[in-house]
């Protein structure tokens, strides 16, 4: 690996950190929105810094300085950057070839799903929910009606309307369908699944986009037991994919 | 060659960092020639047109390939890859940054101020340093080679490789907002975490050996200016330790995709084989140690010793650490490193969670 191909590898690699954040919105597809500036960040010291190197070296050749190795002060290491070192490519061939999606219901046939917090942390720790006498649909994440569901034990949400978004995932073991939604903490290999029931809808394509309408279906008895939360389905509409495809 | 280091006390006349940058100068005699291999003029040109034309090849891959890949699985896999590798980046750049700071700018003295001469003292000292630096352990690799670049004791350096990522204050911040309302988890991951840097730190000062630990740059010229010695740094870091964090990507995302959960819950009831099972997930997920307590928390299944273990040993021992410890320091070092972290990380989850869980 020369020294062009050492800058120019990491030009690339640079790039594609900076496509991703800066002309796109595809790295919300792999972490958090708050790494945006820490991305455009790390993407515009990789390219500077291979720009750097490769025209340094260009202005050598251009010279036809035969003492090439007088240069950058005697080191002597340039030629042994090991071939793992190209490897830095596959990311950048990932973002601009590839460009891997959200996971999707894949994921949420597979991965680990969310599950009972413990009990100490449970229990009114909760924000109302709006005005209870009023008609209107509480929006709501996901990953906060699986959370309430678990441990609201004064079960605020008993008879409420409420508005989920998600996507479609089959039911390998039964009847009905979820609605799904992956947690992201930091990047998409710690997505953990949120999801809810729906048995009282016809199933739509999987990984499909819905909003829906409805009312959670009170489980009888411990909350922290239940395994899926129901949810009983008024309206649905299709929407597009959202920009974020995580919570 | 083969001195032992720290313990019996340093020595008499100069620093055990001194001998070992010493060490490093004379080594480098042995080396080839530095125009060995290097290519004349024409051929770097010639590089330049073959990324022209890679970058042409990836426009094309990209109006062709992009609809028809369409495997779930294969995808699932490139998401993983592609979210390791972006979300490591800015981590690796910000380590490499700071340690070819470290090397540039920083003169040697100021870590003779900061860690004590005597390695036994200064292993926990770098362990405390390591409460410090918010950067997840991609980071955490090339500021540890720097410090040893710089004289600091290797068992220092290394203490403070395997501390800082596990204790700075962005992760127990996010453990306890992970483990809302069980602050004794926060407190298990601190206390195992530091306690088992320092032990591997001390048992390294006592029995580890100077000729395992293979240099992890060629010693500067010191007639060089200092923004130089920082960017030939930098580039020679970044594209060292890189490579290799993208195979360890590579790995993690391959077995996130592949081991199916179901087999890791099966085993959750077991006492003493949970532990080690979760052990053995954080080494194979390679998630970054800022994010590794939100995962923890969704294996409910788990003893919270089990838990702790997976706190503990992941941001010291996993795949893409591995990678980067063998790329940076050797491979005969990572073959003694990494099976000694492991086992004293181990032991001191059972401890701490026998006493605190």
């Amino acid at each position: 690996m020369n020294r062009v191909a050492q800058g120019l590898v990491l030009v690339l690699l640079g790039t594609a950190a900076l496509a991703s954040t800066v002309f796109t919105e595809l790295y919300l597809n792999y972490v958090q929105a708050g790494f945006r500036p820490f991305l455009i960040a790390a993407g515009v010291v990789l390219v500077v810094l291979g720009l750097v190197v490769v025209a340094a070296e260009l202005r050598l050749v251009v010279r036809e300085e035969q003492a090439a190795h007088d240069h950058g002060g005697g080191h002597g290491d340039h030629a042994h950057v090991p071939r793992v070192a190209w490897l830095l490519l596959l990311p950048a061939v990932s973002v601009f070839v590839i460009a891997p999606p959200a996971l999707g219901a894949y994921t949420a046939e597979n991965a680990a799903s969310a599950a009972p917090p413990e009990k100490a942390e449970g229990g009114g720790n909760f924000d109302e929910l709006g005005d209870p006498d009023s008609a209107a649909p509480v929006e709501m994440k996901l990953r906060e009606f699986v959370s309430r569901a678990w441990t609201d034990e004064e079960r605020a949400m008993s008879g409420r309307t409420i508005e989920l978004t998600g996507f479609a995932v089959p039911n390998p073991e039964g009847k009905g369908w979820y609605l799904a939604r992956l947690q992201m903490a930091c990047c998409a290999a710690d997505a953990i699944v949120n999801r809810v029931l729906i048995t009282d809808q016809p199933e739509p394509a999987k990984d499909s986009w819905w909003t829906v309408r409805g009312t959670w279906e009170e489980p009888e008895g411990d909350l922290q037991s239940v395994r899926d939360h129901h949810f009983s389905v008024a309206e649905m509409t299709e929407v597009d994919d959202p920009p974020d495809p995580y919570e | 060659m083969t001195e032992r280091l720290g313990g019996s006390g340093p020595p008499a006349t100069s620093s055990l960092g001194d001998s070992l940058v010493t060490d490093w100068d004379t080594r480098d005699d042995d080396l080839p020639p530095p125009d060995w291999g290097r290519p004349r003029g024409p051929r770097r040109i010639a590089t330049v047109w073959l990324f022209a034309g890679f970058m042409v090849a990836l426009a094309l891959g990209n109006a062709w390939l992009s609809d028809t890949l369409t495997g779930e699985a294969f995808l699932a896999w490139a998401t993983i890859f592609t979210a390791i590798s972006l979300q490591a980046l800015p981590f690796l750049v910000f380590g490499v940054a700071l340690s070819a700071a470290l090397t540039a700018f920083v003169p040697s003295s100021f870590y003779r101020r900061v860690f004590p001469a005597n390695t036994a003292l200064a292993v926990p000292v770098a362990g405390a340093a390591g409460a410090v630096l918010p950067g997840c352990e991609c980071a955490s690799v090339p500021v540890a080679g720097g410090l040893i670049k710089r004289g600091v004791a290797p068992a220092a350096a290394l203490t403070f490789l395997l501390a800082a990522p596990a204790i700075n204050p962005v992760v127990l911040v996010a453990t306890a907002v992970a483990f809302a309302g069980q602050p004794e988890m926060v407190a298990g991951r601190f206390v195992a975490s530091l306690g088992a840097a320092v032990v591997v730190g001390w048992l390294w000062a006592r029995f580890g050996r100077t000729d395992w630990l293979r240099p992890p740059r060629a010693h500067h010229d010191p007639s060089a200016p200092a923004w130089r010695v920082f960017q030939e740094s930098m580039l020679h870091d970044l594209l060292h330790a890189g490579g290799f964090l993208v195979v360890g990507g590579l790995a993690a995302a391959t077995l996130n995709v592949v081991v199916p959960r179901e087999w890791v819950l099966a085993v959750a009831g077991l006492p003493v084989v949970s532990v080690l099972v979760l052990a053995l997930l954080a080494i194979l997920l390679s998630i970054c140690s800022e994010a590794d307590a939100f995962v923890a928390v969704s294996l409910t299944d788990f003893s919270p010793t089990a838990k702790l273990a997976f706190l503990v040993v992941g941001p010291m021992v996993d795949l893409k650490l591995i990678a980067l410890q063998g790329g940076t320091f050797g491979w005969s070092f990572a073959r003694r490193f990494v099976p000694l972290t492991l086992a004293v990380a181990l032991l001191f989850s059972f401890l701490v969670g026998g006493v605190l869980l």
